[in-house]
């Protein structure tokens, strides 16, 4: 019998509520903006992607009064979801070739806007400090037969050489074999194992040799230094997953230009946010500069975006063109 | 004299002299030192055949994505995506609906009703569990995103409730049902979330949608297992008697199972909202916000923030698992009996605290109350700067931590794991599936040694074979290193209540904080490959065994152990010689479970260095390389599948044997 109270009570105590819910949802529905209504970035879990978007973000809000609301959706199901309608755009996307080919090419439920301004690029680092001791360590060439300076118990008497996440393009293993390195290739994980690894390394100024790339706002705090790879010729790959010979993959990592995203439906609503959107670019500076506010000064992400959009005017006005 | 004794009570589960020779430790001991001597001869020579490798499987299942990528996509969808969609705006909508619901109520109006809601049904320890949860995402200036993870959880919860209660009921009343859907339960939970994300966002796109449905593939399981268990545990001479006085299939269900197992449904609804909130962050890569992002992207630019919003996931999880404990207890209707007076008192009572309710959000919102704790007035600030001055100090390799856990992990590495990993990755294939098989049908018989035959080669016919050994070696050395800490302490715990109290709070942060949040400071830690792996492994799978040993150990009968001590054992040989031999059972059963543990966390590994298939599953995910996801998450799947059934009739002959 109690029970049954009690359930009636809740029963008119949530009924009740969900009225009150009702009417508000209702009345929220009322007042939305008129000129460019709500525009849905995605922020990926790396800073510089933070970075960009807030900026975008700060932007849109305060020149055009866009509401912004920004998904953290990751990196493979971004690309069904834009199709869906339910993100309009992606600032900087590493070019996943695949899905290009699947939602640009095929579907064309996405439209690939090339270049952000940013260039990334991936390669093989070392900290500074290795150079005052092996000067040649400059080159490739001149980690021959000193592999062994980044041995570990890990590696044996091999050198150890740290992968990168296993989520990025990469090619080093196939790079170990074909420049006939004595590296043994290890797998450190995502992104923050891996730098946990090398940084750890590096507080005890060890030798450590991995992978890594730019731009990337640590790189502005930890001085560190590329090896040069075997230049670039035609037809050079670098996605050892892709397949194919291996010969292909024996040349440093390209410089790519990073790309934007927009959703076709997006693009489509005739929204003004699509055109300055589709102007943003800025540099690797720009965004290292403001990553390392968010994640090395703990800069709040729109307080960050606010700062760098006020000292650099002129750079927001030519996407507001 | 005394040891004569104790031995004697329990006669039952030693086992009667044999030769030594026959021993199943001697055996299995004899099947490794020859799968040695394969390896030391033949050593890298043969890698499990190509031509005995489907090597299609995963281009097949790479089309199977396209296709249905097309067909979802396509100018008119077939009316079936219709139906997905359909789901996923409806839970969209309810997920929004709670949300502002929250929001509307005010952080004031939320945190009342949460705590009347709790003192109503659970009673004064629930409301304070509550409100302390609610105070302190409130000061770690988290109250929009737990809210907003709340929401997510409602709605995944009773979704979950919805479906897992019935099959729970049937497959509580249907032997043959329970039979058939075993398989497809384990499957549900063994499978890693990895690999059936991109499925999930192709039918239900992203959003709180999708990411309900993904946290429901994990969650339903225990509600429907505890909910059976729970109907067959009540009494069958009840049953009887309600059957001969007359009672339908319908009323029997109605009148005497239901109520009758209602505590345990309770405790089903318990263990369903912590698996869900075990998904939070997965939910999160696919649009479930909330504290699920925090974490995520928390690990990157900011991983105070990250522990930090682990730590709200906890306490979440505890309060939740609090008042729903104290909720099950209270309507458990062999403590509780009402009398009238006391009926009309809660009536009463209801209704007054539902007039509170009301009176604080109307007073709230008169007042101006914010939606969300304003997170100028939280100690975010300050808490993110402790914790990143003790991770600092963690991380130090000049501190005397590291001094420490370096070379730990080093020798882990380097003695266990390293050795073992060659070993059966470079030993020729067909001895290591006879060795394993072999140990399978010495330690447990004939059935689990064919299932052993037959999960191994369809892992090397996938094309699996060697980042399976891979990952075979890492589950062996967590298994170990679980088994060794979970038994000594669960039995510490069942001896001293003290340890016992000390524990509990430990088990409830190590099963619900996420693991990459307190993984990545082990990477700092035990900086070398494959062992933080473990090391997740192992802190997810060891309070599980503590926590069957502990009871397995406490409920050794009293009388025997009175018995024993009454002929003067030692307070040590009652513990050596009665308790430990009497609960070998659930000893065994922790193994069992521990092993469990440590395959579903395996993806963890992948993501913090381990190789194997937990990375092959992490890529399939990231790189969009569906195919080889799917078929590693297989190749998962059958290796829980030999070593449950091995461990599980390990136990079941032990079993029959006491019998």
């Amino acid at each position: 019998m109690s029970k049954k109270v009690g359930a009636r009570v809740t029963l008119m105590l949530g009924a009740s509520l969900a009225v009150i819910g009702l009417v508000i949802s209702g009345s929220a529905l009322g007042g939305a903006s008129q000129s460019c209504d709500t525009v849905t970035l995605n922020e990926q879990a790396w800073t510089g992607s933070t970075a960009n978007t807030y900026v975008a973000k700060y932007v849109l809000e305060e020149e055009l009064g866009c509401a912004v609301k920004i998904t953290k959706i990751t990196e493979i199901p971004v690309f069904q979801a834009m199709a869906d309608g339910k993100v309009d755009a992606v600032l900087e996307d590493w070019n996943h070739v695949d899905q290009y080919q699947q939602f640009v090419t095929k579907q064309k439920s996405v439209v690939l806007v090339r270049s952000n301004g940013l260039v990334g690029h991936i390669g093989w680092f070392i900290p500074k400090y290795l150079l005052k001791q092996y000067p040649s360590f400059k080159t490739w060439k001149g980690l021959k037969g000193k592999e062994s300076v980044f041995k570990s118990p890990e590696s044996g008497s091999q050198g150890m050489f740290l992968g990168g996440d296993p989520s990025y393009v990469q090619k080093d293993k196939e790079l170990i074999e074909l420049l006939g390195l004595d590296f043994k290739h290890v797998t450190v994980g995502a992104e923050p194992a891996e730098v946990a690894r090398f940084t750890q390394q590096i507080k005890q100024r060890k030798p450590v040799i991995f992978y890594w790339w730019t731009p990337q706002y640590l790189n502005a705090s930890l001085n560190l230094t590329e090896v040069k790879l075997p230049p670039r010729f035609k037809g050079c790959q670098d996605d050892a997953s892709a397949g194919g010979g291996v010969k292909k993959y024996k040349c440093a990592y390209a410089a790519d230009p990073l790309n934007k995203l927009l959703s076709k439906e997006f693009v489509q609503s005739g929204s003004p946010a699509v055109k300055v959107l589709r102007n943003f670019k800025w540099s690797n500076a720009d965004q290292n500069l403001v990553a390392k506010w968010i994640a090395g000064d703990k800069m709040k992400p729109d307080a960050a975006a606010e700062k760098w959009a006020k000292a650099n005017k002129a750079k927001v006005n030519s996407w507001l063109k | 004299m005394t040891t004569l004794v104790a031995d004697s009570v329990v006669a039952a589960p030693v086992v009667v002299h044999r030769p030594w020779w026959r021993g199943k430790m001697v055996q299995t001991g004899v099947i490794v030192a020859l799968m040695y001597l394969a390896y030391r001869a033949w050593r890298l020579e043969y890698p499990w055949p190509v031509s005995l490798t489907w090597n299609t499987l995963p281009v097949h299942l790479d089309d199977f994505q396209t296709w249905l990528l097309d067909q979802r996509n396509a100018e008119n969808p077939s009316f079936v995506f219709a139906i997905f969609d359909a789901f996923a705006t409806f839970v969209d909508n309810l997920v929004a609906w709670f949300n502002r619901l929250l929001l509307w109520l005010t952080w004031v109006g939320t945190t009342v009703t949460g705590i009347v809601v709790a003192l109503r049904f659970g009673g004064w320890r629930a409301a304070a569990w509550v409100g302390t949860a609610f105070a302190a995402v409130a000061l770690m200036g988290l109250w929009e995103e737990s809210m907003q993870t709340v929401a997510l959880m409602l709605a995944a919860v009773g979704l979950s409730l919805l479906v897992g209660i019935p099959l729970g009921v049937v497959a509580g009343l249907s032997n043959r049902f329970m039979k058939a859907i075993t398989p497809v339960l384990d499957a549900m939970q063994i499978v890693p979330a990895f690999a059936y994300l991109m499925p999930v966002v192709i039918l239900f796109s992203v959003g709180p949608g999708a990411a309900v449905v993904s946290t429901m593939i994990y969650a339903i399981p225990p509600a429907v297992r505890i909910t059976a268990l729970g109907i067959r545990g009540v009494a069958s001479n009840t049953v009887e008697a309600a059957t001969s006085l007359g009672s339908t299939r319908g009323q029997l269900l109605a009148k005497v199972q239901l109520p009758l197992s209602r505590r345990m449904i309770l405790l089903g609804v318990n263990q369903t909202i912590l698996f869900a909130l075990s998904m939070v962050v997965i939910a999160g890569l696919i649009g479930g916000g909330g504290l699920g992002d925090v974490v995520t992207s928390g690990l990157y630019s900011d991983p105070a923030l990250a522990i930090l919003a682990g730590v709200a996931i906890v306490i979440l999880a505890m309060a939740l698992d609090r008042s729903t404990e104290a909720v099950a207890d209270r309507t458990d209707p062999a403590r509780h009996h009402l009398s009238d007076e006391g009926r009309r008192r809660l009536h009463v009572m209801s209704v007054a605290l539902a007039v509170g309710v009301v009176a604080a959000v109307v007073i709230a919102k008169a007042l101006g109350a914010a939606a969300i704790y304003p997170e100028t007035a939280s100690a975010q600030g300050r808490l993110l700067a402790r914790i990143q001055g003790w991770l600092d100090y963690v991380t130090d390799p000049a501190n005397f931590v590291f001094k420490i856990t370096e070379p730990v992990g080093n020798f882990i590495f380097v003695q266990f794991f390293q050795p073992l990993q060659e070993f059966l990755v470079q030993a020729p294939w067909v001895t290591t599936v006879l060795g394993l098989t072999a140990i399978a049908f010495i330690v447990s018989g004939l059935r689990p040694a064919i299932t052993t035959l037959v999960m191994l080669v369809w892992i090397g016919v996938m094309g699996m074979w060697e980042p399976a050994m891979n990952t075979f070696s890492q589950v062996l050395v967590a298994t170990v290193i679980t088994v060794l800490i979970g038994v000594v302490l669960g039995i510490w715990a069942a001896e001293s209540n003290t340890v016992s109290r000390a524990l509990r709070p430990v088990n409830d942060v190590l099963q619900t904080m996420p693991q990459l949040v307190y993984i990545i400071p082990f990477v700092y830690l035990m900086p070398i490959s494959g062992v933080p792996g473990i090391v997740a492994s192992v802190l997810y799978a060891f309070p599980v065994v503590v926590r069957l040993v502990e009871r397995g150990v406490r409920d050794v009968a009293p009388d025997t152990v009175e018995a024993a001590s009454a002929f003067g054992a030692t307070r040590r040989q009652v513990l050596m010689k009665v308790k430990i031999p009497l609960a070998s059972d659930a000893i065994m059963l922790g193994v069992n479970q521990g092993i469990i543990m440590v395959l579903a966390v395996v993806v963890i590994g992948g993501l913090v260095g381990s190789e194997g298939l937990g990375y092959l599953v992490a890529i399939g995910l990231q790189r969009g390389e569906f195919g080889i996801g799917v078929v590693a998450s297989l190749a998962i799947l059958a290796l829980g599948i030999a070593l449950d059934r091995v461990t599980q009739a390990t136990r079941r002959a032990r079993e029959e044997r006491v019998a």
